[in-house]
């Protein structure tokens, strides 16, 4: 029986990312065939070289798609390749692994995944924007329940208290239906004070 | 780490146990598996065409036959699924999957990560 302090291997909070059967992180290996720094290792290692052959094939994809774009405006393709090179980032650094569903269940959520799920949902609240969202296991927490440790920029004119509750409530919420992730605690800070009414009225005047 | 070169066997078991986990719905795929699909989407020839890609499946086999595997499996799912339940559903069917294959073997360990929403 494995249990939730016993995080997936290759996603040690050092390393982040998957090793290759090598030893090798796949997001040096990818790094290093983007800078095009010479390497021994990686021009004869057959792990490496996979690694990098399908990071060269999806590069050629996503031009190729660019190229045949039937409107050749950049204006869609750039979206297209911005929304598969944030995945493939994703894919390479997705930050630590969070325990999903019951203790002990030996089931897994990468932390970016989940932030993104709870930035949106605190975004819910009318004028707030959601800043660094960390999600961390709860310390001394029987099973697999996170501490949720948001930052959100909140409206000048809004009682702060009642704000902070209602997105509390919103994240809580998207934990659970969304994600199924085990909130302990969800703290939210306000780091700054946006004056709606004055962003509405800019581009009124010169 | 140790590198182990797995057998011929071993290959063939963790393309199904790819088939079985893509085939669950709330899947969108199996990571890596971007740059397969773009691939497949733009036809271009490749050597792999038509094979699941199976980068997101680890297949451990127990210390002895009379042990049972490891499954360490990374998906990418799609938003509208709940993500414990579409983790929950990956992990029964390969259980599942297991059991039919191996019935003298104990039951599979199986950890399933989610690395992405699409």
């Amino acid at each position: 029986m494995t249990t939730h302090t016993d995080p997936p291997e290759g996603a040690r909070a050092d390393g982040d990312d998957e090793s290759l059967p090598c030893g090798r992180p796949l997001s040096r290996v990818w790094d290093d065939w983007e800078r095009q720094t010479d390497d021994p290792h990686t021009a004869t290692c057959p792990h490496c070289r996979t690694a990098v052959d399908d990071l060269a094939l999806l590069e050629s994809a996503v031009r190729g798609l660019r190229e045949e774009t039937p409107d050749p405006s950049a204006h869609d393709a750039e979206p297209l390749t911005r929304r598969v090179m944030d995945l493939v980032r994703l894919e390479l650094r997705p930050g630590r692994p969070l325990p999903l569903g019951e203790p002990a269940e030996d089931l897994w959520i990468m932390e970016t995944v989940a932030a993104r799920v709870l930035r949106a949902a605190a975004e819910t609240v009318e004028g707030v924007r959601a800043g660094s969202c960390r999600i961390v296991d709860a310390d001394g927490h029987e099973g697999g329940a996170v501490e949720v440790r948001l930052d959100i920029h909140a409206p000048a004119d809004a009682a702060l208290r009642p704000l902070a509750e209602r997105v509390r409530q919103r994240v809580r919420e998207a934990a659970d239906r969304e994600l199924g992730l085990v909130t302990a605690s969800v703290d939210i800070r306000v780091t700054d004070l946006v004056d709606v009414r004055a962003e509405g009225r800019e581009g009124d005047t010169a | 780490m140790t590198a182990h070169t797995p057998s011929a066997a071993q290959t063939v078991l963790v393309e199904d146990i790819a088939r079985v986990v893509e085939d669950v719905p709330g899947v969108a795929f199996l990571r890596p598996g971007l740059a397969a699909r773009l691939r497949s989407a733009l036809s271009r020839p490749d050597p792999g065409a038509g094979r699941t890609p199976t980068a997101g499946v680890r297949l451990t086999p127990g210390a002895d036959d009379t042990a049972g595997w490891h499954v360490d499996v990374h998906v990418v799912v799609v938003r509208r699924a709940r993500a414990v339940d579409v983790a929950r559903a990956v992990r029964s069917a390969v259980e599942t999957h297991l059991a039919l294959r191996f019935p003298a073997r104990p039951g599979a360990r199986v950890r399933v990560t989610i690395t992405g929403q699409v």
